[in-house]
């Protein structure tokens, strides 16, 4: 019977502390990542303006007063992204617009693992557009090195000037 | 269904089956529910969305108070979440969820999925290190859908400060989720009558105390604050909430949806998949009419709330019982009600365990020395024979009539031994606590004064008791060995004396 009782009451302690251990276990979501390099910045996008002639029926069916030889949709352009880490390409990638019709801003943001220590970084953001629109920037560059300790985020972000700019847990 | 039984077994053997928490996991969820009402009230006192780590620091550096409280909170927020996933796979393993039981069963992994995104926030709430985790994980996960024309994501880079905004609609959310639960919770139990909320005190108060000692004697500590330019190292994590992140961060957002919305929908579909077939479905009860009283007995005792008294329409005065095929689980429990045996789901009422039992005792030649054992489907009994005693089957002592008992003992038979599941673990709900009712208290349809009690024994035994139930019935056989030969009667009419009544008019 006070086998039973005992048995009975370590088992109650064993579960509750169990599941406060359990709500509480240190657990490694560091791994192997050590570091990183995160670019996260948003751009209003370079505007740009497809455009195309009307046929004659095209023409026809529209009221007169809308009658413009040329159908234009004005859409945001994508840009080129290349990351460059220690010297090696580490992406090559188009960021689109957002929204359907593509004409939302770009967004970047994401985190490339990089190992504790000196990096150099090489970044380059720049809309795939023959021409840009009058005074929007269209290429965003940053190339450096960055110092990272174990956990330590460098984080490329637009400054307050419109260009790209470093920012560490230090600064 | 064998783990489950091995495991309430032990915890049988260790709490007594009264206490046994397994029984008692969705009354456990509720308990959780009120700590953490309580709990919750107190914290919301000194949270600050302006200042979420500070305000919960401060709340940690209240040693006398808070520092507890919040403990008390988080671990049983987390009981919360494995009673609740204990006590869905007990009604899925006792096949509890089909049929009319389908909209608590759905409405059970609502109730889930509501504590689990709450806790979610909760964690958020907190705003260290798990709680950043937790939150850019969120923002990952639902910028994966086409919801959002801004990315959420973007917000936890750290580009720019949390707007204070974030915390508050993460406290709202924190704060909306429990009414959500507590709608949900009333949805879950609508089609039960008599509902038991809360376990027995001893248990409720033993889980809350100990819960709250454990919270005193080891408060979980404060992860470091979130940074948004530090990635995460070693963080304590809660593992019932937080169980996914370690697989899911490496994974396509688009694939952990996959997941969890494939685990969402296979649970949602378990009544459908559970299903039997329309041949082997059990039947829903139905009452003869030509045989009811309209004495409601079966009405007080339905504990689906399945029967209805209604008008009668044969020209007789009064009313009479219908029973909503839509409610019944079939569970039979009105065939033990009915004193005039006029319920119960098709071949299971008084009257057709009347002529089974005086089927089974023409093909078995039991006399004074011999045992019988009437086991519950669910129970112990299993086979057609325990330990040398023959074994009548009835789907739940809940369904047998007792003038099936009478029958049997005043044959002439040593003794019978009615094997029962424990009262909690009723796969009726309410079986076995209506079947002692009618027994020793009196309740319709009770089993008659002038059968003899000293050949009568009940023995609560669940599926893996098979021993309890060889124990009981080798004490119960030396009892009857001490009593003298019963003069079997060999022209008695059971069915007469218990007013039943062949053609009713
Ligand atoms: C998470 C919070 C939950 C709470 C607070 C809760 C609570 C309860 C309570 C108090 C009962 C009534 C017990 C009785 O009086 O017999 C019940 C019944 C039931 N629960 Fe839950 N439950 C929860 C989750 C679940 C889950 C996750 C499932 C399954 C996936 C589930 C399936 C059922 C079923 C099928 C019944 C009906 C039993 C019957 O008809 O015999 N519940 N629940
Ligand atoms: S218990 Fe029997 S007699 Fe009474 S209302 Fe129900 S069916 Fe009618
Ligand atoms: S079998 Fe009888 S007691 Fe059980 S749910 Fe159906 S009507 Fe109610």
């Amino acid at each position: 019977m006070t086998v039973r009782r005992a048995a009975a009451a370590l088992l109650a302690i064993a579960a509750t502390t169990g599941i406060a251990w359990l709500s509480t276990a240190p657990t490694d979501f560091l791994g192997d990542a050590g570091a990183a390099v995160r670019l996260s910045w948003r751009v209003d996008g370079v505007p740009v303006e497809a455009c195309r002639t009307r046929t004659e029926e095209e023409l026809a069916a529209l009221p007169v007063h809308m009658r413009s030889p040329l159908e234009c949709e004005r859409t945001l352009a994508p840009f080129a992204l290349d990351v460059d880490l220690g010297g090696r390409p580490v992406v090559r990638d188009t960021v689109f617009p957002r929204g359907v019709r593509g004409d939302r801003p770009l967004y970047v943001f994401r985190d490339f693992p990089v190992a504790p220590g000196r990096t150099a970084v090489s970044v380059r953001f720049e809309a795939l557009a023959a021409d840009g629109a009058e005074g929007v920037p269209t290429r965003y560059r940053w190339n450096g090195e960055v110092q990272l300790n174990s956990g330590d985020v460098a984080l490329v972000t637009m400054g307050e000037d419109g260009q790209l700019e470093l920012r560490t847990p230090e600064s | 269904m064998r783990v489950l039984a091995r495991l309430d077994a032990a915890f049988n053997a260790l709490y007594g089956w009264r206490w046994n928490p397994l029984y008692h996991s969705g009354a456990l969820v509720v308990t959780c529910f009120a700590v953490l009402l309580a709990t919750g009230l107190y914290l919301l006192l000194f949270y600050r969305t302006g200042a979420p780590y500070a305000s919960v620091a401060a709340i940690d550096a209240q040693w006398w108070g808070g520092r507890w409280i919040r403990g008390l909170h988080r671990y049983v927020s987390d009981l919360a979440l494995l009673a609740a996933v204990v006590h869905g796979f007990r009604m899925f393993a006792q096949r509890r969820s089909w049929g009319p039981r389908a909209l608590a069963w759905v409405s059970g992994v609502v109730l889930l999925g509501i504590f689990f995104v709450c806790g979610w926030t909760g964690y958020v709430m907190v705003w260290d290190a798990h709680g950043q985790l937790l939150a850019a994980e969120g923002a990952r996960l639902l910028d994966a859908l086409p919801v959002f024309s801004e990315p959420l994501g973007r917000a936890f880079t750290g580009e720019e400060p949390l707007p204070g905004a974030f915390f508050f609609m993460n406290l709202f959310a924190h704060i909306a989720l429990p009414i959500g639960i507590a709608l949900f919770l009333w949805v879950h139990v609508s089609r039960l009558a008599r509902v038991q909320l809360l376990p027995p005190r001893r248990l409720l108060w033993g889980t809350v105390g100990l819960f709250a000692v454990v919270a005193v004697l080891w408060p979980p500590p404060l992860g470091p604050e979130a940074d948004l330019l530090r990635l995460p190292a070693t963080v304590p994590t809660d593992w019932a909430y937080g169980f996914w992140l370690t697989a899911s961060r490496g994974v396509a957002a688009g694939w952990v949806w996959a997941a969890g919305g494939a685990m969402a929908l296979a649970a949602l579909l378990v009544p459908v998949l559970t299903k039997p077939r329309a041949a082997s479905a059990p039947p829903p009860s139905w009452v003869n009419p030509r045989y009811c009283t309209g004495c409601e007995q079966c009405y007080e005792d339905c504990p689906y709330e399945a029967i209805s008294m209604v008008p009668r329409d044969d020209g007789r005065e009064g009313t009479v019982g219908l029973v909503d095929p839509a409610k019944c689980v079939s569970c039979g429990v009105c065939a033990g009600s009915c004193a005039p045996m006029g319920v119960g789901p098709p071949g299971r009422t008084g009257r057709d365990q009347l002529a089974q039992v005086k089927e089974f005792l023409a093909g078995a030649s039991l006399g004074p020395g011999d045992m019988v054992v009437v086991g519950c489907w669910y129970g112990a009994t299993g086979s057609t024979e325990v330990a040398g005693a023959r074994v009548f089957p009835i789907g739940c002592v809940g369904n047998l009539h007792t003038s099936v008992i009478e029958y049997l003992v005043r044959a002439g038979i040593g003794g019978v031994l009615v094997a029962a599941c424990p009262p909690r673990d009723c796969q009726s709900r309410e079986g076995v606590k209506w079947f002692h009712e009618r027994m020793h208290n009196g309740r319709e349809a009770e089993l008659q004064e002038r059968v003899d009690r000293g050949r009568i024994r009940v023995a609560y035994a669940a599926a893996g008791e098979a021993r309890v139930l060889r124990d009981a019935l080798a004490g119960f056989r030396a009892h009857v060995r001490l009593l003298e030969a019963a003069p079997g009667e060999h022209d008695f009419n059971v069915g007469a004396e218990c007013e039943v009544e062949e053609t009713a008019t």
